[in-house]
């Protein structure tokens, strides 16, 4: 199908083909032997040095219990449904707590459970939420060794202790 | 009900008269759907003749998703992460059509730089999603230094994606109204700086692929498509350019503010080979790319500050009616039809046109008569992705 060199090509044309081909190879592989010295390296050796994400990098979502209405927001907005959010009232006369912007809890939180399995990392449901305790934090190494490893509970001790570390001031 | 598998063999074309009489039979051979050479998960059910391909059956579906039915159960919001997911390589171009076709039925006013980022963002995107397809090309045709070339270029525009939108691949970036952030003045001299370096590296790809004797054997006056094949099978995009035919629906039926724009669209001219083959769609492509760098510097010197975001009801809610939206996407034009229903919080029918669709089609009639390894070639040069393909 091509143009390649055949035989009923004249001499003329075999030798500009022949040359041609050398001379566009050599073309191209003095371009790749620029590449042996003076560039710098691009990839990183992982487990050793780590790339600084960006700030608004989306990896693992982190829900600061501390802070959550239940207003369930965030589960409406999910595309994915993978929030699982329940609360009841609280009993009358209970001492009614502020988030950190002020907006009164007058919820319990019973249960807040996010499958991270079946997250899609869109970031929706942070961008609802009125008191931002849903945030994407910078963790992304946490493979797990079974599919129920992915849901994470953030009322437990555990994970409420990732506070610390993920929410600044 | 008979259905497409299961026509039986094809008759053996008649290839050589001295022949004949001895029975001949085409061998079955799939190709795919792990090939790498189909992009993706494709299997192209092939029968040949000794080397000669005589009939290509695509079959598609192993990607299938089922986005347009689940659309039907989310609000509009909720389906853009679903619409990053049908050309994953030009996700923002696909966010971009979704929020056109849902603001032109809100009657949403879009803010100047918001609509000024979405085509910064876009054309950006083309040139990633170029450079994948060159790099990827020249793979399957056994160069692999030109495939880290593209990558080391496009990982540029990655990281600055990264920075406004926090996502790497699916961005969720162009919101309905506008964009989800604003860029800085420091990203903005960045991409200043990669349209230099993209300049010069566009100009090192030439001289390392489309020049290369090697390549231009194997792609010029490969898989020729006349303008007349092109539109009966409705293809779009730099395969219908490749072929010579001036349809670019920035320029022709400009949408956004895209005809506030100085830029050419490119055609493939048959500069080597003939018009409508292998190289003359590549290298659409790699022109492309040039006349995006130009979009995005225009689009750097006009951007001011200023919202990037809309007035969009809180709650989405359409009124009744219909309506139909088209944009250029790298692949070609993709168009989204979307059905509403007064005062409902989900789409009634949303409808891909996908441009990767239509082109995949191409490939029975191209096939026939080729050989196995320029078919290779062919498949690349349509440059399809299946996410979009199959949806």
């Amino acid at each position: 199908m091509s143009t390649s060199v055949h035989e009923t090509s004249s001499v003329k044309e075999y030798f500009a083909a022949l040359i041609n081909g050398i001379t566009t190879t050599v073309h191209g592989m003095w371009i790749t032997f620029r590449y042996v010295w003076g560039v710098k390296h691009v990839s990183i050796e992982y487990p050793e040095v780590r790339e600084v994400l960006p700030e608004r990098a989306r990896m693992r979502l982190f829900n600061d219990v501390l802070n959550c209405i239940s207003c369930t927001q965030c589960a409406m907005a999910c595309p994915v449904d993978c929030i699982y959010i329940a609360s009841e009232k609280k009993p009358e006369g209970a001492e009614i707590k502020k988030t950190s912007n002020g907006q009164p809890i007058r919820l319990t939180l019973t249960q807040f459970v996010i499958d991270t399995a079946l997250c899609c990392y869109c970031g929706l449901c942070t961008t609802v939420c009125p008191t931002e305790c849903l945030t994407h934090s910078h963790d992304y190494e946490f493979s797990q060794y079974t599919i129920d490893g992915m849901k994470y509970d953030y009322l437990a001790p555990d994970v409420i202790a990732w506070r610390d570390r993920i929410v600044k001031s | 009900m008979q259905t497409h598998w299961d026509v039986g063999e094809p008759d053996a074309p008649t290839i050589n008269k001295d022949t004949e009489q001895l029975k001949t039979e085409l061998l079955r051979l799939n190709m795919g759907p792990q090939h790498p050479a189909t992009h993706g998960v494709l299997r192209i059910e092939i029968w040949t003749d000794s080397e000669i391909v005589a009939h290509a059956i695509p079959h598609l579906g192993y990607l299938h998703r089922c986005m347009e039915k689940h659309s039907e159960n989310l609000d509009f919001r909720g389906v853009i992460p679903f619409v990053d997911r049908l050309d994953y390589l030009a996700s923002m171009s696909m966010e971009w059509t979704y929020a056109m076709t849902v603001e032109k039925m809100l009657g949403t006013e879009v803010p100047r730089r918001a609509e000024l980022l979405r085509i910064l963002t876009g054309e950006l995107q083309r040139i990633g999603s170029h450079l994948m397809a060159f790099g990827t090309y020249a793979l399957d045709l056994g160069a692999f230094s030109p495939f880290l070339y593209a990558f080391e270029e496009r990982e540029k525009i990655l990281r600055l994606f990264e920075e406004v939108s926090g996502a790497r691949l699916l961005y969720n970036y162009i919101w309905i109204g506008g964009v989800w952030n604003d860029w800085t003045d420091d990203q903005l001299a960045r991409v200043s700086t990669f349209c230099d370096t993209m300049e010069e590296e566009a100009k090192k790809y030439h001289d390392l692929v489309s020049m290369n004797k090697i390549f231009v054997e194997r792609t010029a006056n490969v898989g020729v498509l006349s303008i007349q094949d092109c539109f009966d099978y409705g293809a779009t995009g730099p395969v219908l350019r490749g072929s010579g035919y001036k349809w670019d629906l920035r320029k022709n039926k400009p949408y956004s503010l895209y005809n506030e724009f100085d830029f050419d669209v490119p055609v493939g001219i048959g500069e080597v080979g003939q018009v409508g083959d292998c190289w003359n769609r590549y290298i659409v492509r790699m022109k492309e790319v040039i006349e995006s760098i130009k979009i995005i510097r225009q689009v750097i010197d006009k951007l001011e500050p200023g919202p990037i975001m809309g007035k969009v009801p809180k709650i989405i809610k359409l009124p009744a009616g219909e309506v139909y939206v088209r944009a250029e996407c790298p692949r070609g034009e993709l168009g989204f039809h979307m059905v509403a229903q007064a005062d409902a919080k989900t789409p009634y029918r949303l409808k891909v046109k996908s441009p990767c669709f239509t082109n995949v089609s191409l490939l029975p009639h191209i096939a026939p008569g080729q050989m196995i390894a320029d078919f290779v070639a062919t498949v690349g040069s349509i440059d399809i992705v299946l996410g979009e393909v199959d949806r």
